[in-house]
């Protein structure tokens, strides 16, 4: 969250907007608006010319943080139908116990499949000694 | 807001400004609040509610059968093929080697042109591999290829465009013509392999995406189209490859980089391991965080994270420390039920990283003291 801010924050602080991230927007939107945007009318208004960059910057940041706003109300929305963490608890269990797992010490009913020894020598379960490679 | 009004002043942009970041922080509070309460029990609450109790191990049962040799630098990165019992690995020494995990034989070794190499993966068929680092390319291995003059394996393909190194890559499962990788310019980008181009790039400028590097992604074995990733912003995100301009969600919780991101094997859910010392658990579906991994170490610290994977079922987490340690947290009952760092023959450094074969039978941890081994259980199975 302190991340995004911060981003925003150097956004709008750079003034010469050479190599910052809102040039690329800025210098499109100066092509389309010239009529507004042309550097002398802003010098004749309230903006000199390093503001002109930097009021792209702000628009472009204010953009962002918009966007990241309809992303976080869609997200409260959803919780409101998604249920707690309880529901979620057995399948996770479940998942769990529905699949043989060579690495740990139990196992289920049925055959066992005999390439899991087969780090210790073995193919067969005959060989199943404490046997340790190195 | 359209960009085109013009009359909007300095001081009147800087006010929407302030305004929007009130009103970001005031909802992402409020999200933080509602996800809280929503938490009426984390997975260990519940699966003690139901009687499960902790896996535990006989001194013997999970053990170091395998001990790979031959790097001269510290490992960074490991693989292992679909089928057989083939890995990769990238070191420090600036090679990449693929063994025979079983036979401890070396298939190949690698020379690479750029030494700095952070990750590496194998193709899904095992005829290629993957590579990338600080030189910001993927580079292609085919490993039928015939090698050259001085015996090395031609580059048979590179990658450009990422603006930082390569964190993490992994191929697109049931294909070798895809993959994805992780960078530190804080994008993931989707590869075509053969036209070597950019398929979609996943954040970046102006999207919704990380906001620092990408350390970690992984891809869901059984939706192919869905990965996860994890940054040095502290957050995990999911993504679906078809829709690239934003996250499908984010996930908070962690309190550092998030090193590691690995799909949990029902692919619902995956897990994280971070710079704070913890693991976590997040289910995808809801977006909750369902269990916190955390116990202090030995020396009572809690060392960072570094590496993370699952046993095939999930019950097992195996998570590597930079201290050394390699904990095998029980998953259900957030117990660390083992720690192969204290073992005989174990690591005599940082696990820098893991990785599960394919069968699910042994584990493989490659670390900074240039090995890397198999482990695999060699004890009795009790019946249930």
């Amino acid at each position: 969250m302190e991340d995004d801010e911060r981003q925003q924050q150097e956004e709008m602080s750079t003034e010469n907007g050479t190599t910052s991230k809102g040039t690329e927007k800025s210098n499109s939107t100066h092509n389309h608006n010239h009529n507004h945007h042309h550097p002398l009318a802003q010098a004749a208004g309230s903006c000199s010319f390093p503001g002109f960059f930097g009021k792209h910057r702000m628009q472009a940041a204010i953009s962002h943080l918009n966007n990241q706003i309809i992303i976080i109300q869609e997200e409260l929305e959803e919780l409101e139908t998604i249920g707690e963490s309880s529901t979620v608890c057995e399948n996770v269990i479940s998942s769990i116990e529905s699949i043989p797992d060579p690495l740990l010490p139990i196992r289920t009913k049925g055959p066992v499949d005999a390439t899991w020894d087969r780090w210790f020598g073995g193919g067969t379960n005959n060989s199943r000694s404490h046997k340790r490679w190195i | 807001m359209s960009l085109s009004q013009p009359k909007m002043s300095v001081a009147e942009l800087k006010e929407r400004h302030l305004a929007a970041t009130d009103t970001l922080n005031n909802l992402k509070q409020r999200l933080n609040h509602t996800r809280r309460s929503l938490l009426d029990t984390d997975l260990a609450g519940y699966a003690r509610s139901q009687g499960k109790s902790p896996v535990t191990f006989g001194p013997t049962d999970l053990v170091c059968c395998r001990t790979l040799q031959g790097h001269t630098g510290k490992v960074y990165s490991l693989d292992w093929t679909s089928e057989r019992n083939r890995i990769v690995s990238a070191s420090q020494d600036g090679r990449l080697i693929v063994w025979n995990a079983l036979t401890r034989q070396k298939i190949h070794a690698i020379k690479l042109p750029c030494a700095w190499v952070m990750a590496t993966a194998f193709s899904p068929t095992g005829q290629s591999i993957t590579c990338g680092g600080l030189d910001s390319v993927c580079s292609i291995f085919n490993l039928n290829s015939a090698t050259d003059k001085d015996g090395n394996l031609p580059v048979s393909r590179t990658l450009c465009g990422h603006k930082g190194y390569i964190s993490s890559c992994q191929y697109v499962p049931d294909e070798d013509t895809h993959l994805i990788t992780g960078s530190g310019d804080q994008t993931c980008v989707l590869w075509d392999i053969t036209t070597g181009l950019k398929t979609s790039v996943f954040g970046g400028e102006f999207q919704s995406g990380h906001t620092a590097d990408v350390l970690s992604i992984s891809i869901n074995e059984s939706n192919s189209r869905m990965f996860a990733s994890g940054s040095c912003d502290t957050t995990a995100r999911l993504w679906d490859t078809r829709m690239a301009s934003r996250a499908v969600r984010t996930f908070h919780g962690h309190e550092g980089d998030v090193n590691s991101v690995k799909l949990f094997p029902d692919g619902n859910r995956f897990g994280t391991g971070s710079e704070d010392g913890t693991c976590r658990l997040f289910d995808i579906r809801t977006g909750h965080q369902l269990q916190v991994y955390c116990q202090k170490h030995s020396d009572n610290e809690t060392p960072p994270v570094t590496s993370i994977t699952f046993s095939i079922s999930g019950r097992l987490l195996f998570a590597g420390y930079t201290n050394g340690d390699c904990y095998v947290w029980d998953t259900l009952l957030a117990k660390v039920v083992l720690n192969l760092g204290s073992l005989q023959d174990s690591h005599e450094g940082r696990i820098s990283c893991l990785g599960l074969a394919a069968d699910g039978s042994a584990l493989c941890t490659g670390s900074w003291d240039t090995n890397l081994k198999i482990w695999a259980f060699g004890g009795h199975r009790r019946m249930i």
